[in-house]
């Protein structure tokens, strides 16, 4: 999955390698009009494109997949006969899933750093303020950007796990936590729904755009980090509620 | 069971307390403060004395209009950043939608750095003693233009626009024996303690219900805004401080150069511009060359020539979908602001009902 | 490691134990005593509760009422205490597809917290060895066949020494080389003085490894005891040849004994069978009445009932399994 998601990058980097035409400003995906001339930009470029459905996607897998999973190959009743511990087994999984979040965000990248540089030319930055960074700052920053991506995406992982100990399919799992998070964008995007908006988990989703101004500015890196908390310590504690006093029949 | 019944205690108690505490923490940030009284004399005058010139900041702003979200990349909002000399209806139009959040620095009279933050794009404005840049990352394009001689320590309005004290002092100018000043109770903005001076116009010819202005008690520095339009409890627009330190930025914000691969535009302005800059800015009841004020003070309608009106500003699907036909020619209404599109291609607007902008079409 | 109790004696214990699904009741107040060191037969029909009791008696669901004390602690109360001394093999193997059989082992080794990871590669391979799967331990678990499968979940079971060990239907899927070689292993392991809990709807199974056994019918428990005691239960039977079966008969009813109508048996009619109810008559004198009456005796036997009669007798005939 993380070779899946390194793919993306690397195909944006193809395309605008093969095009004959460079995209003009303000088209197609954010930052993809600098990609000619600063590879480092498609590292952006991949970020923004993965965001709303692929890294979703990935880690709908890889959190749907955790205790269903288990209980779908009949493995589980044997971790818990050896016994694994029910909580302890759940804390695994959640922390793999966090290790899968982080993993992902830094695979996309790091696959958009290195194609970036293999096929364009590399220089300093430029932010959105308009300032210039120089190349270490700029990989700086983008790992800043992994991981605000990587943070953005536990809340998901939590939900995940939590769907996950509802159910013994694991291809369930994962689909109902994929469909909520494309839910939440949807919601996100409806100015109907405004107040609902700082309350659902993909909203800081795009918000590490932040992280390319000049100064940095830290409040949706707050704001996020707060929010996926709470998507975390509310799924976690229904999770371990769910899994604690579930019935292993599987 | 009670052991079943324990397992799901944490399922139960954890949201709880999460959903309380996100609750406390929106209580507690408008949690009241209590001040030494004042008069509204007084914290007027706070106000007029403030001598805030440096600061760095983010700033909110909110419109509940009833009207439909304009896309932030339409023509109508671009133009303001684009051509650098901002055209009342465009910057009206622009705030007009939604809610946009900037970062502001300033730094005396003649250094000034305002952000607004869009999602994954920033448009930026930056003025260094005679220079002001306008960037649009969107855009990667840069305008820069080089302000008249002797005017290095001058306000340039771009600059201010967009903080709550540029707003204050527009509303302030209104103040006139038919608005009652009071001073509500005590708030906190930006966590810093603040009067709240509230103006409520007197006349019933204005859609304007009242204004609260949120004052520094340390400063005088005004922090928020808000407009409630007549009949409306929630504010119809807002403008504040979320965070604010009076701290002097530092001096590379207000350095620009523009990035490589950007387009740049390099313009003059004339000293006729900063003159109609200053009209624009406060003065009433006057005639300038690109449009016309009739009436004062909260009733104040402001036409424009059909020459002036942005042409792209006709074709945004603002007006297209959402204007109601009205006797001689198109209304955009919303709580807080009426704007008439006559047939000829004429402008009026104002925060007055319909009749009052008919009237004065009729006028001319 | 475990306290002197009396009750220890008993290496699982349920009172009244129930599960119920809803409304269906898929354990009905069942009390097993299975005594520390034997090999414990857990007979029932598919569907009787036998592996949701299993499932209850290890902490992987839990009961509805009832109480289950393993190895002298409460479950699921003391389950951490008491899991890493019983290994399980519950309603057959299952493994990772893509592991191979040793990864598999490894992976649930480090599931235990008490297994040392200093041991595991040994420990891994001795069990592997003992279900003789070393040759297959580096291939994917995917390519075993369902004998290998069920080789490797018992291997899984003794990874850590244990003293209770629960075997689900343990010769499932086995050729009959393979059932014997499972059968001389839960000897061995009950030779180290581990009780083993097999359940099994094998008969002849139980029959020939089991010291005590249980027997399960639509979630009740229907008789329980040494293998011994339920054989012994059920009724004995006199059967005497002779061809004068006419007179055998008068004699057996003279006695109190009631044959069974002639014909029953496919034997050309030259016995006479008659259940010997409570052991009310001495089997000898029985002979010597016979002999006495001038009835020939060809042959004489006393019969206990086999275990399947018993099983058939509590658990009903064939498919017509009661729910």
């Amino acid at each position: 999955m993380l070779a899946a998601l390194a793919a993306v990058p690397v195909l944006i980097a193809l395309a605008v390698r093969l095009s004959s035409r460079d995209p003009g400003p303000g088209q197609g995906p954010p930052f993809l009009d600098r990609v000619s001339q600063n590879g480092l930009f498609i590292a952006l470029t991949g970020m923004v494109v993965s965001i709303p459905l692929f890294l979703p996607l990935t880690v709908s897998v890889a959190a749907g997949d955790t205790i269903a999973g288990e209980a779908g190959h009949g493995t589980l009743r044997y971790l818990l006969a050896a016994p694994a511990g029910r909580i302890r087994l759940l804390a695994v999984k959640y922390a793999a899933a966090v290790v899968f979040c982080l993993a992902a965000a830094l695979s996309v990248a790091t696959a958009g750093v290195l194609i970036g540089s293999a096929l364009f030319d590399v220089g300093p930055i430029t932010l959105l303020s308009g300032d210039t960074i120089s190349v270490g700052e700029s990989l700086l920053r983008l790992f800043l950007v992994a991981c605000y991506v990587g943070l953005s995406l536990l809340g998901l992982a939590a939900i995940g796990l939590f769907i996950s100990t509802l159910t013994e399919v694991p291809v369930g799992a994962m689909a109902a936590t994929a469909v909520l998070a494309v839910v939440s964008q949807i919601l996100d995007n409806l100015p109907q729904l405004e107040w609902l908006h700082p309350w659902l988990f993909s909203h800081h989703w795009l918000g590490f755009a932040d992280l390319l101004r000049q100064p940095i500015s830290w409040d949706s890196f707050a704001a996020n980090g707060l929010l996926q908390g709470g998507y975390i310590v509310v799924f976690c504690a229904l999770a371990y509620s769910r899994f604690a006093t579930k019935d292993v029949l599987s | 069971m009670t052991r079943v019944w324990k397992r799901w205690l944490p399922a139960a108690v954890v949201p709880a307390v999460v959903a309380g505490g996100a609750v406390l923490g929106t209580v507690q940030a408008g949690a009241a403060t209590d001040l030494p009284d004042k008069t509204p004399q007084e914290v007027l005058e706070m106000v007029a004395d403030s001598s805030v010139r440096s600061l760095s900041g983010t700033v909110e702003q909110t419109s509940e209009l009833g009207l439909p979200q304009l896309p932030t990349d339409s023509p109508a909002g671009e133009s303001d950043a684009s051509s650098g000399v901002p055209s009342g209806v465009a910057s009206a139009l622009e705030l007009l939608g939604g809610s946009h959040t900037a970062r502001v620095y300033l730094d005396g009279h003649s250094q000034a750095r305002v952000q607004v933050m869009d999602r994954l794009a920033e448009r930026d404005v930056i003025r260094n003693g005679r220079d002001v840049w306008l960037y649009s990352s969107k855009q990667n394009a840069a305008t820069h233009l080089i302000l008249p001689e002797g005017s290095e320590s001058e306000g340039y309005h771009g600059d201010k626009a967009w903080t709550p004290e540029d707003l204050a002092e527009h509303f302030l100018s209104s103040v006139e024996p038919s608005t009652e000043v009071t001073v509500g109770s005590d708030s906190e903005v930006a966590g810093r303690a603040a009067y709240e001076l509230v103006l409520t116009p007197d006349s019933s010819e204005t859609l304007v219900g009242s204004v609260s202005i949120a004052v520094d008690s340390e400063t005088g520095l005004p922090l928020s805004v808000d407009v409630e339009a007549r009949g409306q409890d929630a504010p119809a627009f807002e403008v504040g401080f979320t965070e604010l330190s009076l701290e002097t930025p530092s001096d590379d914000l207000f350095n620009f150069t523009p990035p490589p691969g950007a387009t740049v535009t390099e313009r003059v302005v004339e000293d006729h511009h900063a003159k109609h800059a200053k009209h624009a800015k406060g003065d009433r009841g006057e005639h300038s060359k690109d449009y016309v004020k009739y009436g004062s003070g909260w009733e104040t309608v402001i036409g424009l020539p059909a020459d002036e009106v942005p042409p792209e500003l006709m074709d945004s699907p603002l007006i297209a979908e959402t204007a109601q036909e009205v006797d001689g020619g198109r209304l955009l209404s919303s709580a807080l602001v009426n704007v008439l599109v006559t047939d000829d291609g004429r402008v009026f607007a104002g925060s007055v009902p319909l009749e009052q902008l008919q009237a004065a079409a009729e006028g001319r | 490691m475990s306290g002197a109790l009396p009750s220890t004696e008993l290496a699982i214990e349920t009172t009244g134990l129930t599960k119920r699904f809803g409304h269906q009741t898929a354990v009905d107040g069942i009390d097993l005593a299975v005594p520390h060191g034997s090999v414990f037969g857990f007979l029932g029909p598919n569907g009787s509760g036998k592996t949701t009791t299993i499932r209850v008696m290890l902490g992987l669901a839990a009961a509805t009422s009832g109480h289950v004390r393993v190895l002298g602690q409460d479950m699921p109360a003391s389950l951490r205490d008491v899991l890493p001394r019983v290994g399980a093999l519950i309603e057959g193997p299952a493994f990772y597809p893509f592991l191979s059989g040793a990864a598999n082992l490894q992976r649930f080794d480090t599931a235990d917290r008490h297994a040392s990871s200093a041991t595991r590669r040994a420990r891994v391979n001795r069990a592997l060895d003992r279900v003789g799967l070393s040759h297959a331990a580096g291939k994917k678990v995917r390519a075993y066949s369902l004998g290998m499968k069920q080789r490797l979940g018992i291997a899984n079971a003794l990874l850590m020494p244990r003293e209770l060990l629960v075997l689900d239907e343990p010769t499932n899927g086995l050729d009959p080389q393979g059932t014997r070689e499972v059968r001389s292993l839960v000897r061995s392991l009950a030779a180290e003085g581990t009780t083993v809990f097999v359940s099994s709807h094998l008969l002849a199974e139980v029959e020939q490894i089991c010291t005590h056994a249980a027997v399960m019918s639509a979630g009740k428990l229907v008789a329980q005891g040494t293998v011994d005691e339920l054989r012994r239960v059920g009724l004995a039977h006199v059967k005497v040849q002779t061809p004068d079966t006419e007179g055998a008969r008068r004699v057996l009813q003279r006695l109190g004994l009631a044959p069974e109508p002639p014909n029953s048996n496919n034997d050309g009619g030259s016995t006479v069978r008659a259940p010997l109810a409570d052991h009310a008559v001495e089997p000898e004198s029985i002979v010597a009445a016979l002999v006495a009456e001038g009835v020939r005796v060809r042959g004489f036997a006393v019969e206990n009932s086999s275990l399947e009669e018993r099983f058939v007798a509590l658990t009903g005939e064939g498919f017509d399994v009661v729910q």
